[in-house]
């Protein structure tokens, strides 16, 4: 079957500021006129070849380049070396509390995140809101107040609603299921199979091996920026449950 | 693709306008009472000061409104990184739009601001005529000009939060070593060079060419503004291409 992502050696790496160089002050203390910048690599040498349709988890200790690498595919970060080829149009990345503006209302909210998602359409916008509304499942009254008086798990109601109820052709989830209740995480889980039986490919991070069991076919594991393990997701959930 | 950039930069506008002055009950007046007030101190501390400017009050207002425009869209995008984190880190759009749609959210207010000064100028002896046009270039190349300065502190202060204190530190100082109470002419001769170095000073001379003096706009200074926006831009670009791959981290 034809790839729809495929990475080639790629390594990605950060800029970070000197040690403790954080304002211009220490900037002038320390004199390292050199340069404030300093490099710091977080994925190495990472090959992936993901088919259409996939459902690869990615699974690994905090700081081991999960979120990194998918930021990487989004394009938000650009590789340091190797290339990266996608071939499906990209979708937001859903992470917590992006896009979330927690001045307005849940309504005003909600037209953003279908407008940076480039679902809102004149024609349909009535028609999507309803349908983010009947997922979030948050009444009238709530979604009329501004975000910041809502609960944590409201707000990731609100935040993913808006992308679950559209049909991407690649969903990219950066842990986040772990916040709503366990009602709205059983809805999130079956339109997460939905969207995948429908064609999508799907990238998830999770700190939970059986989640990604339940949800994916494939599984990654990273660990300090290097892939240790690529296969099934039963396998990599071992290998991840063995690392601790 | 395209429709769809437009629909974001829109959007993202009209949430700035929105936040704004949402919990503000004066709302939309408060960016028209900032420079009325300033008006009405200038007024009366320094036209007595100043008595050989003529008609002062005409002259300060025209100063004072593009500042407020300069000083309320720079801080603006000196913190445009550091306020858009979740979104740069969650979607996949050149993060100069952010930078559009905050300028966008200023030159609105400043625009729809100029609206009632301009009435309130011709009060006080602003000659309406087909010179007014020349506000129209004056504002592109200023907001330019604007956009450069903001993207260049918004780019630093991802890595340096004091450029954002700095430059809140700088703004008055900056305020008082251009020319908007007081005329250039008044300025001691040895002291003149330091107005002169301010770029400010030369956006000044060329809006008061056409709201103060009511004519069409002066080479001289047109020359320099350009001279000025170009090298701004330029540096603008250099600063925020080296700086972008590192936002991600540092924000």
């Amino acid at each position: 079957m034809d790839y729809v992502i495929k990475l080639d050696n790629v390594s990605v790496s950060y800029l970070k500021n000197r040690s403790g160089v954080h304002s211009v002050k220490d900037f002038i203390l320390k004199a390292s006129f050199i340069s404030p910048f300093q490099k710091n690599r977080v994925l190495h040498n990472v090959d992936l070849v993901i088919q259409k349709g996939d459902s690869l988890g990615i699974l690994g200790p905090n700081g081991s380049g999960k979120s990194t690498l998918l930021r990487t595919i989004a394009g938000i970060i650009k590789p340091e070396m190797g290339s990266l080829e996608v071939k499906v149009p990209i979708s937001p990345l859903l992470t917590l509390g992006a896009g979330i503006e927690l001045e307005l209302s849940g309504y005003e909210n909600m037209r953003i995140a279908l407008a940076l998602s480039g679902n809102y359409h004149k024609s349909t916008r009535v028609e999507m809101i309803e349908k983010v509304t009947d997922f979030a499942e948050l009444t009238k009254e709530q979604l009329k107040m501004p975000a910041k008086m809502y609960s944590t798990g409201m707000l990731a109601r609100l935040a993913f609603s808006s992308v679950m109820t559209s049909q991407p052709e690649l969903l990219m989830i950066d842990e986040v299921l772990a916040v709503g209740d366990k009602g709205f995480q059983k809805k999130c889980m079956n339109r997460i199979h939905e969207i995948i039986e429908k064609g999508a490919t799907l990238l998830f991070i999770s700190h939970s091996p059986n989640e990604v069991k339940e949800i994916c076919k494939r599984g990654i594991c990273l660990k300090d920026g290097k892939k240790i393990f690529d296969g099934s997701s039963e396998n990599a959930a071992n290998v991840y449950n063995g690392l601790f | 693709m395209r429709s769809k950039r437009k629909y974001i930069i829109l959007f993202l506008i009209y949430k700035n306008l929105q936040l704004k002055y949402k919990h503000s009950a004066l709302g939309f007046l408060w960016s028209l009472l900032h420079p009325f007030l300033y008006l009405l101190i200038f007024l009366a501390i320094f036209s007595a000061a100043f008595p050989s400017i003529e008609n002062y009050p005409l002259y300060v207002l025209s100063g004072l409104v593009f500042w407020i425009y300069f000083a309320g869209a720079t801080t603006q995008l000196s913190l445009v990184f550091i306020k858009n984190t979740h979104l740069i880190k969650a979607l996949n759009i050149p993060k100069t739009i952010y930078a559009i749609t905050d300028l966008g959210s200023e030159l609105v207010s400043f625009l729809l601001g100029l609206i009632p000064f301009l009435v309130i100028m011709y009060f006080m002896g602003l000659h309406i005529s087909f010179n007014l046009l020349y506000l129209i270039p004056v504002i592109i190349l200023f907001s330019v000009f604007i956009f450069s300065v903001g993207l260049i502190l918004g780019s630093l202060n991802v890595f340096f939060r004091d450029v954002g204190i700095l430059w809140n530190t700088i703004n008055p100082a900056l305020f008082y070593l251009s020319p908007i109470a007081y005329s250039f002419k008044i300025v001691p001769e040895q002291f003149k060079f330091i107005v002169k170095y301010n770029p400010l000073f030369h956006f000044l001379e060329l809006v008061r060419n056409v709201l103060y003096e009511g004519q069409g706009l002066s080479m001289h200074y047109l020359g320099r503004c350009l001279l000025i926006t170009s090298v701004t831009a330029i540096l603008a670009i250099l600063i925020y291409r080296k700086t972008r791959n590192g936002f991600i981290s540092n924000l």
